[in-house]
């Protein structure tokens, strides 16, 4: 993972990289994934193709006229498969990239969007605790947080945001949490300086409550 | 571009993707192949012989059912003749009797003789089973891609090749 | 739209949906435009001769020679859209046992001056053509038909190779539209919005002349006109 070099300009690769990124990370801190939404998509999808390879192959050898009403059968049973495949994708699954559950007993659904011409990426995470109560968690971030200027995918920052958003993760991988303060340092170099300035004692008490006036903002 | 490949699933699912975009393609042909009762519910131009009307790489929609008329004199018929390969698009001229039975004769409107001469041996007129279907909507010029694949070869290999290329190469 | 590729890929994809939706646009407004096809056609003189049906035929067949008048309204089936209008006449008759039988036995192609060029025309016949109808694209005064006596383009026969005598034949005129872009359209028995049945188009019912008696003239039919005709009998 992550030796992938992808562009930035590409919105659907973004997206893939990000999505895929989120199984290898939340494996490795012994959630146990389900794949049922996307057996279920890939079970509809293989049958309909198979349906469509026998009509193929029975339409090659025995020509159009003597197998027509297999082929009308085959054609509605494609259609019927693959309007499931669509209801089910976009109803059902509505863009979901993981589902597991914590070694503690929550069940997680992460489901990942992006909007055309919005470099943003916006997790909505749901969380079922073991007494079935469940909480979404809304996370947005620019791509450009967890990607390099020539595009390679970065690990740390993006495992950062999800253990930092998500509890349930954060206390499987208390390294990876940022305190917000920490965070407002990084985003603000002019508040960085500021607070060191303060640390030095060589400001006055103005600036330093204005740095601690920042810092609630 | 191989990001997927750890995960089997991802792999299944791209090929999926992938199976699903031809094998839908097929079916919508199919599909159409069983509403006109027809092996070839579209065809590509060939020939001049029905010129003005049709030129060399447009597009026929076919219909072979006969919900309200039998197939009659003027109609613009695909047949086929036993042991030749490409279906001819000419016009009925003559009709005698109907249904199965019926005995028909089919000129182009560019040509000046009648199509006897283009049935097999021994055959003097078509027969209903012989057609493909009747022309129904026209469409100019878009089949000539066809023509084009067909005349130069190495096409064919180049867009195969673009279009393999294509769908390693991106995902949805 | 991350690479001149795709970018190429969408522009294209646009391009052919845009093309795709003017087409059924176009196609669509022949539906808006009246069409009022009339005419009247009439037989002259009607010849039945023997004949072979090609020249290396020792089989002799009873062929129908019917000349006919016509006078015709088909400028209403000219539009923007219109590529050409294939017209022709049928004879039609119902044999004793009941069978409908027709035969084409006169046809022509009248393209709309944007289709002039696609005419199998001779260089003279072609500029004298497209001069008829300089600086237009739409000439519905090419549908206005007058032919006096006209000879048939073809002679008609049927399978059996007997027609002589043959009674309740009639002529009947036809026509097909050939678009541009859309559905190809033929004359209907019964009106559709604002198209309308033929009026009139149909001849009285007449019966074929017996046999001419001394054929010699048999042998010049042969080679008569495009008469590729039938050597007919199926076994």
């Amino acid at each position: 993972m992550a030796a992938e070099k992808i562009s930035l300009y590409n919105l659907a690769d973004l997206k893939n990289t990000a999505d895929d990124a989120i199984p290898n990370y939340l494996n490795s801190l012994k959630f146990k994934q389900t794949h049922f939404l996307s057996d279920v998509r890939l079970g509809l999808g293989y049958t309909a193709f198979v349906i469509c390879a026998a009509c193929f192959a029975w339409d090659y050898k025995l020509g159009f006229e003597d197998t027509k009403i297999y082929t009308a059968i085959a054609v509605a049973l494609y259609t019927l498969l693959n309007g499931a495949l669509t209801f089910w994708m976009m109803f059902v699954e509505k863009g979901v990239v993981y589902q597991g559950t914590s070694p503690s007993g929550e069940k997680i659904t992460v489901v990942s969007t992006t909007k055309k011409l919005d470099p943003t990426y916006r997790l909505s995470i749901t969380v079922t605790d073991k007494s079935a109560k469940s909480h979404i968690i809304e996370v947005a971030k620019p791509f450009a947080s967890f990607f390099d200027e020539s595009g390679y995918f970065v690990a740390v920052p993006f495992q950062e945001i999800l253990a930092t958003a998500v509890p349930v993760i954060g206390k499987l991988d208390p390294r990876r949490i940022k305190s917000e303060s920490q965070d407002m340092l990084n985003a603000n170099p002019e508040l960085l300086d500021a607070i060191l300035a303060a640390n030095n004692g060589a400001s006055t008490g103005v600036d330093a409550s204005e740095g601690g006036k920042r810092r609630k903002a | 571009m191989f990001s997927g490949l750890q995960n089997p699933r991802n792999i299944a699912a791209q090929i999926m993707n992938f199976g699903l975009v031809l094998s839908t393609a097929f079916m919508m042909w199919k599909g159409l192949s069983i509403v006109a009762d027809s092996p070839s519910p579209i065809v590509v131009v060939l020939s001049g012989s029905m010129e003005p009307a049709f030129q060399r790489g447009d597009l026929l929609l076919l219909w072979n059912r006969e919900l309200f008329t039998e197939t009659s004199v003027g109609d613009i018929v695909v047949y086929n003749v036993k042991d030749k390969e490409i279906p001819i698009v000419h016009r009925v001229v003559r009709k005698f009797g109907h249904g199965d039975k019926a005995r028909l004769l089919t000129k182009g409107d560019n040509n000046v003789a009648d199509d006897t001469e283009l049935y097999a041996r021994g055959q003097d007129y078509l027969e209903r089973s012989d057609i493909v279907g009747s022309v129904v909507a026209y469409v100019p010029f878009v089949g000539y891609v066809t023509i084009l694949l067909s005349e130069y070869p190495w096409l064919k290999t180049a867009m195969l090749g673009i279009m393999g290329l294509m769908v390693v190469l991106q995902r949805e | 739209m991350h690479s001149s590729f795709t970018r190429l890929q969408n522009v294209f994809g646009f391009f052919t949906t845009v093309a795709f939706v003017l087409g059924a646009f176009i196609a669509a407004t022949d539906l808006g435009s009246a069409r009022t096809p009339s005419g009247v056609i009439k037989t002259d003189n009607i010849q039945v001769v023997k004949g072979r049906p090609h020249y290396y035929s020792s089989k002799k067949e009873e062929y129908a020679i019917i000349r006919f008048s016509l006078e015709a309204d088909l400028s209403s089936l000219f539009t923007w859209n219109t590529k050409q209008l294939f017209v022709y006449v049928t004879a039609d008759w119902t044999s004793p046992g009941g069978t409908n039988n027709s035969a084409v036995i006169w046809d022509s192609i009248i393209t709309n001056p944007s289709a002039d060029h696609l005419q199998n025309l001779g260089p003279v016949a072609m500029k004298k053509l497209k001069k008829s109808a300089e600086g237009k694209s739409i000439a519905p005064e090419r549908g206005l038909l007058k032919l006096k006596n006209q000879k048939p383009k073809y002679q008609i026969t049927h399978p059996s190779g007997k027609i002589a005598e043959t009674a309740d034949v009639t002529l009947k005129l036809h026509y097909n539209v050939q678009p541009w872009v859309g559905v190809l359209t033929w004359n209907m028995d019964k009106p559709l919005g604002v198209w309308n049945a033929m009026r009139g188009g149909v001849s009285d019912l007449f019966t074929l002349p017996a046999l001419k008696s001394k054929d010699g003239k048999g042998k010049d039919t042969k080679d008569k006109s495009s008469t590729k005709s039938k050597k007919s009998k199926k076994p």
